[in-house]
């Protein structure tokens, strides 16, 4: 029988599963596609009647930089925009503060006032095309979408019109990434639920929230852990909006989740498959909600960027597009591939287009957009798919003993289980558990590595003239009131989103923001040591 | 056996705004399996680092970098250790480090740099001869006429 092998988080892995190898009831589980339990896809028909969303991330410089490369993409065949904000940005610091200056414009775009949106998206036609925010902590998420919203209405569209999604994820916020002056989980959280709130009265068409499973595992989460956070996080902010009084009819059908394909191709299958039966379970199971329409895990997929290695960097072309098969044979509603040099630098023209066209490599070339759900009724993938679901149930009920999702990012839990399960993929690269090409193993032989992104220059200067610009432009006074009536409401428990489109109306700044936030809502030191 | 790293105090560090952990995190667990004492400080701006490393007197610097803003803040780094009167201590750097920024910073005066998808083992035994050589090169100046 040769060892033992298991899948990248653990699972063992029969050498040749056959009908004994499934356990009974398999029908039960995996219903038809496009109905209850979704475990063999969202649509009856998938991709041959609509392709998935073809979304490639971007993001550096200023905003005239990236809405360059935004329209580029979209020439070049991306079908929706996946926009990423610099570091500075995501946590609501402006491009003038001391310790920001090091980081504008990488990792994603600067943005500092409203006129950055109004650049950003110059061109684009906003009622048609639908744009991700990757703006993933909801201490950025709410002003800017405060900003896109003002920036799309002085351009005649109306917030009914808008596509798109905000990632908005406490989680990122106070366990996934790390800054100084994290907002403390439970503020975080209210910030999210606060922005889906107003999303669920008045934008009909946004995802007001991406539950980013993506990070997590890129933080060190196997795929049960990363299931089971996801699903933990989109349950407590289902009961929250309950909470609040919204019936989940009104809210659920936009919930939207973001996943990781890893590199464990059957694995990764699985877990797509096991995620939507779980989360469909719930909502009718828990909640009594009987609406397939509410019942629906929408997810988009990025490639894994921590599998990508600096040594035979072209290399990384050929294990994304082994990802993104596997998102692909998984169902997935979205994609991005990532570019061959990100273990390096934020993709260059050549690499950013190279992943574009691993898309279509897939949709065209492959064949597999022919059919839904492949795999199904493969004894392998569906054991993995029901074993996956254990393991991730197993997880979900150490959250709910620790207290949930919000408590267990207060008390550390989720910080010791991430570190240690990053640990342990580690230790088996070094055990030789695990066989990585250009790492531990295939190590010899010449290697050009790529000349790295040139991020323009000058971007941090800009961004300061432009902060000047406006807050000489503006009504201080008017400014000033708009400040303190946001910090009011922050410390309050109304709704924070009116009180932030009031103060985008009086040029606040994004820093101004953020400084609101902070001292009206309070800092964490995270426990991650 | 000891190793030069049993015993020694780390500090390791994050810079800027650069959002990721998991290497910073990985790497002191790996510090303190091999026995040293690891002081992680989260974020910090390079005159912060300077102060701390005053106070704790480590024998090695860890620095994480991934976000690209390394060519600034470790720089900066060096400049705040040298004016703190501790810029002997060994400085490393780990992260997405393209192979010409990393021969800067070694120029520059780094110690070690060590990219994505280096391997525990290699990194831990460069790291023994580099808190090695910094050692026999402070005693050294300990016996030297002052």
């Amino acid at each position: 029988m040769g060892t033992v092998r298991t899948t990248a988080s653990g699972i063992p892995v029969p050498v040749c599963a056959g009908p004994s190898t499934v356990a009974p009831g398999l029908e039960d589980r995996l219903g038809e596609p496009g109905g209850f339990p979704f475990t063999r896809g969202l649509h009856e028909v998938m991709y041959r009647e609509r392709p998935w969303t073809i979304r490639q991330l971007a993001g550096f410089g200023s905003a005239a930089d990236t809405n360059e490369r935004y329209r580029l993409l979209l020439r070049q065949g991306a079908t929706g925009i996946n926009g990423v904000f610099d570091y500075p940005s995501l946590r609501a610091f402006g491009s003038d503060d001391e310790r920001a200056a090091s980081d504008v414009g990488r990792g994603g775009v600067a943005v500092d006032v409203i006129d950055d949106f109004e650049d950003l998206f110059a061109g684009i036609p906003l009622a048609d095309v639908s744009v991700s925010l990757v703006s993933s902590q909801p201490i950025g998420a709410v002003p800017h979408l405060a900003m896109y919203l003002r920036a799309a209405q002085r351009r005649g569209v109306d917030l009914h019109q808008l596509a798109g999604t905000s990632q908005n994820d406490f989680l990122m916020e106070t366990a996934i990434t790390i800054a100084p002056l994290a907002l403390p989980p439970q503020a975080s959280f209210r910030l999210e639920c606060d922005l889906v709130e107003f999303a669920t009265l008045h934008l009909p068409r946004w995802n007001p929230l991406s539950v980013t499973g993506y990070n997590y595992r890129e933080a060190g989460a196997e795929a049960p852990l990363e299931m089971a956070l996801v699903l933990a996080h989109g349950r407590a902010v289902a009961c929250e909006l309950i909470r609040r009084g919204h019936a989940p009819e009104a809210f659920l059908p936009r919930l939207s989740f973001f996943l990781c394909a890893h590199n464990d191709f059957f694995e990764e299958i699985a877990k797509f498959r096991a995620i939507r039966r779980m989360w469909s379970h719930w909502v009718r199971d828990e909640l009594g909600v009987a609406d397939e329409r509410c019942q629906r895990f929408r997810f988009h997929t990025q490639t894994s960027g921590v599998t990508n290695v600096s040594r035979f960097a072209h290399v990384n072309i050929a294990r994304s597009a082994l990802q993104a098969l596997a998102a692909v044979m998984g169902g997935t509603q979205s994609l991005h591939v990532n570019g061959y040099d990100e273990a390096l630098s934020i993709p260059t023209e050549h690499a950013a287009l190279t992943a574009l066209r691993t898309q279509y490599v897939l949709l065209h070339e492959s064949g597999v957009a022919s059919a839904t759900d492949p795999l199904g009724g493969s004894w392998l993938v569906e054991h993995l798919t029901d074993e996956i679901e254990q393991a991730a149930e197993q997880v979900l009920a150490q959250i709910e003993t620790h207290g949930g999702i919000v408590a267990s990012t207060e008390n550390g839990w989720v910080h010791r289980e991430l570190a240690r399960q990053a640990f342990d993929h580690q230790r088996a690269l070094e055990d030789g558990t695990r066989l990585v090409v250009g790492v531990n193993t295939q190590l010899e032989g010449p290697d050009e590595q790529p000349a790295p992104f040139p991020l323009p220059s000058g971007t941090v200067e800009g961004q300061r003239a432009r902060i000047a610009t406006v807050l000489e432009r503006r009504d201080s006074g008017r400014a000033e009131q708009a400040l303190a009536c946001l910090a009011e409401v922050c410390r309050s428990d109304e709704n924070v989103m009116d009180a932030a489109l009031r103060a985008v109306d009086a040029d606040v700044t994004l820093g101004e923001f953020g400084q609101v936030f902070r001292s009206a809502l309070g800092t964490w030191e995270f426990p991650l040591w | 056996m000891v190793t030069p790293l049993e015993g020694r105090k780390a500090v390791i560090a994050k810079l800027g705004m650069d959002a990721h952990w998991r290497g910073a995190i990985v790497i002191a667990n790996a510090l303190r399996d091999a026995g040293m004492e690891v002081v992680y400080l989260g974020h910090v701006t390079p005159a912060e680092l300077a102060v701390v490393v005053v106070q704790e007197d480590p024998i090695l610097i860890g620095l994480s970098a991934l976000s690209g803003n390394h060519l600034t803040e470790v720089p900066a780094v060096l400049d705040a250790l040298a004016s703190h009167g501790v810029g002997d201590i060994a400085v490393v750097v780990g992260g997405a480090i393209p192979d010409p920024d990393a021969a800067s910073l070694l120029e520059r005066g780094v110690a070690g740099v060590f990219p994505t998808g280096s391997a525990l083992g290699p990194l831990l035994d460069d790291l023994a001869r580099i808190v090695s050589e910094r050692e026999a090169r402070g005693s050294l100046a300990d016996e030297l006429p002052r």
